[in-house]
């Protein structure tokens, strides 16, 4: 009878934790958008535009990018914005490739170069650099992807508001026929771009996209040393003072879409690595007093933190119990997970051993 | 049947990618600490 009535608390446990763990991953993926699709229509607070010109700070941090740092320099210089009121700063953190001599033949054309010979990361380039800003607005660029010629005119036309104190631009990742890409990164990329659009006609978004964001300078917190997502806490920062952090998609930036979900992988790990580092630092994030975003905020950047998690319990939690429907979600789960790997095993064909790949002296050859 | 196959190994993939990046975090790996953002390509990929 005590056996009996042990294993039915038992399994009325397991139930409760299945089925807790099934809505939040449901929520996280479908019913987040879904709540946001309905606040956009109940209250969108859409800010108020307007042409302006005022003096902007392009800061770009960089560690090696001799390459990619000639190409950056004259997509700066093509830029429409009046040059007298553009300033372009290129922070360089112990370059070992000779980055510095690159910046250096442009030094006369309204670029000026922070040199650090330590490599101490981009945290600290960027403060670096900030303290030689002396635009109105601070734009935020890497040295990989390209601006649109319009961009900075139109991130700045955001600041017209006075309540907006960060504009994030969009980042368009173009395949091999120079159109968006439709791959599944290149989808995903399209997921978290309509959250972020919508989460900033609402308020604002929870973090910029690194590779164009602009601030308004007075606004700028030195970032700790060893900072992974700047472009996540200084927008962040601002939201909590009290400003909006809102996304521009007409401010684009470009970019190669990642050849296949590994390579993005990277990428992800330091970003959700970076998370973790931001619930550390801005603790007062997670207070809904003091942060006004905090629904979005841990509905999306915290809510994609736990989310492995609660996979990780649906699906124990469901193999200890494959009775009646249950059989069925556990049916589901094991064939969306023998999916996943037999993705894996088609995605490794693709890859080319590496005894394959001809060094750079084949290759000029 | 590719396509199909790729969605669950992505969202499994970025899942995993959540895990790792608590690992790095609480073990304070610096290679992420310090890494730019310039590993969007994958060397040994085909499509590279």
């Amino acid at each position: 009878m005590i056996q009996h009535r042990f294993a039915v608390q038992k399994k009325s446990c397991m139930e409760t934790i299945f089925w807790v763990n099934f809505a939040f991953v449901l929520y996280v993926y479908f019913g987040y958008p879904g709540l946001l699709m309905l606040c956009r229509r109940l209250g969108a607070r859409p800010v108020k535009k307007q042409h302006c010109e005022p003096a902007v700070s392009i800061v770009i941090a960089a560690h090696n990018e001799q390459e990619r740092l000639e190409r950056k320099l004259k997509n700066c210089f093509e830029l429409d914005y009046p040059k007298r009121k553009l300033q372009i700063i290129v922070s360089l953190d112990g370059p070992t490739d000779g980055s510095e001599f690159i910046v250096w033949k442009y030094v006369s054309q309204r670029v000026e170069l922070v040199h650090s010979k330590q490599h101490l990361g981009k945290a600290v380039a960027l403060n670096r650099a900030l303290r030689r800003a002396t635009g109105e607005i601070v734009v935020f660029a890497d040295v990989r992807q390209t601006f649109a010629r319009n961009a900075i005119r139109e991130l700045v036309a955001n600041f017209a508001d006075e309540s907006v104190g960060a504009v994030s631009g969009e980042l368009l990742l173009i395949d091999e026929s120079a159109q968006e890409a439709t791959t599944d990164v290149g989808l995903y990329w399209r997921y978290e771009k309509a959250l972020r659009s919508m989460e900033s006609e609402i308020h604002s978004i929870a973090g910029a996209t690194g590779a164009i964001y602009a601030i308004r300078r007075e606004l700028y917190q030195d970032l700790p040393e060893d900072t992974i997502l700047d472009d996540v806490v200084t927008p962040l920062q601002i939201v909590l003072k009290g400003k909006r952090t809102v996304f521009e998609p007409h401010a684009r930036a470009y970019d190669v879409v990642a050849c296949c979900a590994l390579a993005e992988y990277g990428r992800k790990v330091r970003t959700l690595c970076g998370n973790y580092q931001l619930l550390a630092q801005l603790p007062q994030a997670l207070l809904p007093w003091r942060n006004p975003i905090f629904i979005q905020f841990v509905s999306h950047k915290v809510g994609r933190l736990l989310a492995p998690w609660a996979l990780l319990a649906l699906f124990i939690t469901n193999l200890l119990m494959v009775r009646g429907i249950y059989a069925v979600t556990f049916s589901l789960q094991a064939a969306w997970y023998a999916f996943a790997v037999a993705g894996y095993i088609l995605s490794r064909r693709d890859i080319v051993p590496s005894i394959l790949i001809p060094n750079d002296s084949e290759r000029a050859a | 049947m590719r396509r199909l196959l790729s969605l669950p190994y992505t969202f499994v993939l970025m899942n995993w990618a959540a895990l790792a990046g608590l690992y790095y975090f609480v073990t304070g790996r610096k290679d992420v600490w310090l890494k730019s953002k310039s590993s969007h390509t994958h060397k040994h990929c085909k499509t590279a």
